[in-house]
């Protein structure tokens, strides 16, 4: 079979990226593949072909709405036709459309939580699955950065599927959390696919300052005189919104954008960012998904982010064309406090777990009342499911001292003396074999290489509606 | 319209009658009996849901503002106007919350997204992204471009002319229309955000969504003229055909069958009290609705007459003046107030 010709009869391409051919051969033959492919590096494809060389559908869990959303939105624009997403956002005639008519289409895609309820797990039943695709794989390790415990019924829902080949996707995974993908989703033998790490054309730089006032300054300086496109991300929502408000006022086109703002004033921020209305995005972690913008210069972590795998996620939006690009890691004294906050903040506390323990009602209820967070419930409920009152407890904890584990890289990434670019390869189990000849802040760096001066705008006069719409549609 | 100005408008209607989150209730949409009878007593219908989403801490904030300039004192349980916001004159609203029922949302993705994909599509963008990602509008949309021949670029003109002359047939003034433009994306012109949109009109947040939807409503009232065949077709479905609330329908259905409010309580599985509600919200919206099943024509004047005399729409002050009123009937006469028998 001549896979470079149904790719370019399929998609109009003429060649595969790197790890594409190699995954799609494993699956084609009938394996089950852990593909570690960085963001960017066309992980879809690794299905998308598959789905027309295979009889029956794909079926593809996807852990967040808003991704899931795009890679529906992505796979359309490809000219695919034949795609349902369903989630609980669907409004009832919707969905019971989509499930009426479920064995028409290529791709199906799913959350978590929809794959195990028993109306949709029988029509799965009925459906001929050919290929089981796990995203966001990582999101299954409790040990990982992102864990969903929802994504641990993947593995209950397998048998009712019939053991279909499974495709688990990662853009990120430690050794570690790799063989817990294996482990979780029973994969006897899987073909394990590493894509390096490593960005050759992303430099690291670290800086620090005394206190948060002087790295406020520097970040305004340096906005104000280099160009961008860049993403400068913040810890909180309200940083992001306070940053982005500053550097408007000193004549930056800038944005912020977080979880928090309404959908159809993000898809306004990337509409911006991508037509380079916009110089830099405020943004808190929420922003990345779903933005293709090859030419992204610059990635600045205000704040210090909260785990190695995210960082490294975060600055792998830039440079996506291979020009080379710079990421900026900000720190100030006292930075690490703010680090630890947002660590721990995110994992259900013993009071939390013991109220929902001892509910016996709606325990939606508990979120109303604010006595239960609502990420924490979802992470309870399930434990409830499966372990006692004290060995969720126990369990938690032990997530705890896992976060404490990856604050220590972080920090330890913050005070290195050494090379940067093998310290995070490092956490990844990876080794650098190759140096680019511009790498890291303590290993040769000339920033020269990575920055354009930058052109003061005009800041535009408020335009009248009609000017507005003949721009718009200038037919 | 500011938000300041829908707040002032609906507490000088139910001035001393209402709690002061009455108005947050009614700006939210809410379908309890309570709300629904409010709105045809102090005539509010513009107001109904207009904002769904309205965030109380959002709320919260511009009362305590209205409190902080002194324009509103609590009394007790319910809130006053002062003199200074008496005299304060509000624009007339151009909204009609009762009759949309926040179905400008869907007029505007529609718009938005066969805007987009005109500005697109003529300038030779195949492929991009849709900046509404609802499944249902997109197939609407889609269904509709293929209906006006959207390749042609004569058709494109007639849309972008349709556009425009209605727009600015709506009475609304130059900024209401410069936002919900702004709202608007195409080729390289991405929409703007609320925010960025507040700052460059220094406003708040709220105050620019609400002139948004105003100038919404007031489109689409013009739009309902039919002079604009392209634009009015985005009406579609989008105008309530009865502005009754579901489950009063369903009452309604019932009562037209000649079931009593008892056998229709218990038929439906609700409280009594509940389908009162329902017949409350009949009578405010249906002329013909025949209030002598109820009470008979003196009682129901004498209702009247006290609630004029004392100026006052209060259930327990015009029960106190004629004890033999039920508190159900006092509703029912009220909600039908004006209307002569």
């Amino acid at each position: 079979m001549n896979l470079e010709k149904t790719l370019f009869d399929t998609y109009g391409f003429t060649s595969f990226r790197p790890g594409q051919k190699e995954v799609i051969e494993k699956i084609l033959g009938g394996q089950d593949v852990i593909a570690l492919l960085p963001t960017g590096m066309g992980k879809s494809m690794c299905y998308q072909l598959p789905a027309h060389l295979m009889e029956g559908s794909v079926l593809v869990v996807s852990p967040l709405l808003s991704l899931m959303q795009d890679q529906v939105a992505q796979l359309k624009k490809m000219g695919e036709k034949s795609v349902a997403a369903i989630n609980s956002f669907l409004d009832p005639a919707e969905r019971s459309n989509i499930l009426h008519n479920l064995n028409t289409y290529r791709f199906i895609f799913i959350s978590p939580e929809m794959l195990v309820q028993p109306y949709i797990k029988n029509k799965l039943m009925g459906l001929n699955i050919s290929l089981l695709v796990a995203d966001e794989a990582h999101c299954i390790s409790q040990w990982g950065f992102d864990f969903r415990p929802d994504y641990l019924r993947i593995a209950e829902i397998m048998p009712a599927l019939g053991h279909p080949r499974v495709l688990a996707l990662t853009a990120t995974a430690t050794a570690k959390v790799t063989e817990e993908i294996k482990q979780y989703l029973k994969l006897s033998e899987p073909f394990i696919y590493t894509h390096p790490m490593d960005r050759k054309n992303i430099a690291y730089d670290i800086k620090k300052f005394e206190n948060g006032k002087e790295k406020l300054e520097w970040l305004s300086t340096f906005v104000a005189a280099n160009k961008g496109p860049g993403i400068i991300y913040a810890g909180t929502r309200k940083k992001s919104q306070e940053l982005s408000n500053l550097l408007s006022l000193s004549g930056i086109r800038t944005a912020f954008y977080h979880g928090g703002m309404e959908h159809q004033d993000r898809i306004f921020v990337q509409q911006q960012f991508q037509n380079g209305e916009l110089e830099w995005v405020c943004s808190t972690n929420a922003f990345g998904m779903g933005v293709h913008i090859p030419d992204i210069g610059h990635v600045i972590h205000f704040q210090v982010p909260t785990s190695i795998e995210g960082y490294v996620q975060e600055v792998g939006r830039a440079g996506r064309n291979g020009d080379p690009a710079l990421a900026t890691l900000l720190y100030a004294a006292g930075d690490e406090d703010l680090l630890a906050n947002l660590v721990l903040d995110d994992l259900p506390t013993n009071h939390e777990i013991r109220e929902v323990y001892q509910n016996e009602g709606d325990p939606a209820q508990l979120v109303d009342q604010g006595i239960v967070r609502e990420t924490s419930l979802r992470v309870i409920s399930y434990w409830k499911n499966h372990l006692s009152e004290q060995d969720t407890i126990i369990q938690i904890a032990q997530q705890k001292n896992e976060k404490i584990k990856q604050s220590a890289k972080i920090r330890k990434l913050i005070n290195l003396e050494s090379c940067v670019r093998e310290y995070v390869l490092e956490c990844f189990d990876q080794q650098l074999h190759i140096k680019p000849e511009n790498c890291c802040i303590n290993d040769h760096l000339n920033f020269a290489d990575f920055l354009t001066h930058r052109e003061t705008v005009d800041i535009q006069v408020l335009d009248t509606w009609e000017s507005r719409l003949n721009a718009i549609l200038p037919c | 319209m500011l938000f300041e100005d829908i707040l002032i408008t609906i507490l000088k209607a139910v001035d001393g009658e209402r709690t002061i989150s009455s108005p947050y209730h009614l700006i939210k949409g809410k379908k309890s009996g309570q709300t629904i009878q409010d709105i045809g007593y102090y005539k509010l219908h513009p107001y109904f849901g207009v904002m769904p989403k309205l965030e109380k801490k959002v709320y919260d904030k511009a009362v305590q503002k209205l409190f902080e300039q002194g324009f509103i004192i609590t009394d007790g349980q319910v809130v006053r106007m002062t003199e200074a916001s008496m005299a304060l004159q509000t624009p007339v609203p151009l909204l009609n919350g009762w009759k949309y029922r926040g179905k400008e949302q869907l007029f505007m993705a529609r718009l938005s997204l066969i805007v987009q994909s005109l500005s697109q599509i003529h300038q030779n963008q195949r492929a991009f992204d849709p900046v509404v990602i609802a499944e249902d509008i997109q197939q609407w949309v889609k269904k509709y471009l293929h209906k006006i021949n959207y390749r042609d670029a004569e058709s494109c003109r007639n849309f972008k002319t349709e556009l425009a002359v209605s727009l600015s047939k709506v009475d609304v003034d130059a900024a209401g229309k410069r936002i919900v433009v702004q709202r608007l994306s195409g080729f390289k012109i991405g929409g703007l955000t609320w925010e960025q949109i507040a700052a460059a009109e220094r406003l708040e947040v709220i105050d620019i969504k609400l002139q948004a939807i105003e100038t919404l409503h007031a489109w689409m009232d013009v739009l309902e003229t039919r002079q604009f065949p392209m634009m009015s077709e985005l009406l579609d479905g989008v105008i309530q055909q009865s502005s009754l609330t579901e489950t009063a329908r369903r009452t309604e259905y019932y009562f037209r069958n000649g079931r009593s409010l008892e056998e229709i309580a218990a038929l439906r599985g609700l409280k009594t009290s509940t389908i009162e509600d329902h017949f409350v919200e009949l009578a405010m919206n249906d002329p013909g609705f025949d209030i002598l099943a109820f009470m008979d024509g003196s009682l129901y004047s004498k209702i009247i007459a006290v609630s004029h005399s004392r100026n006052t729409k209060r259930l327990r002050d015009i029960k106190e003046a004629i004890p033999e009123a039920g508190y159900f009937q006092i509703r029912l006469a009220l909600a039908t107030k004006g209307e002569t028998l």
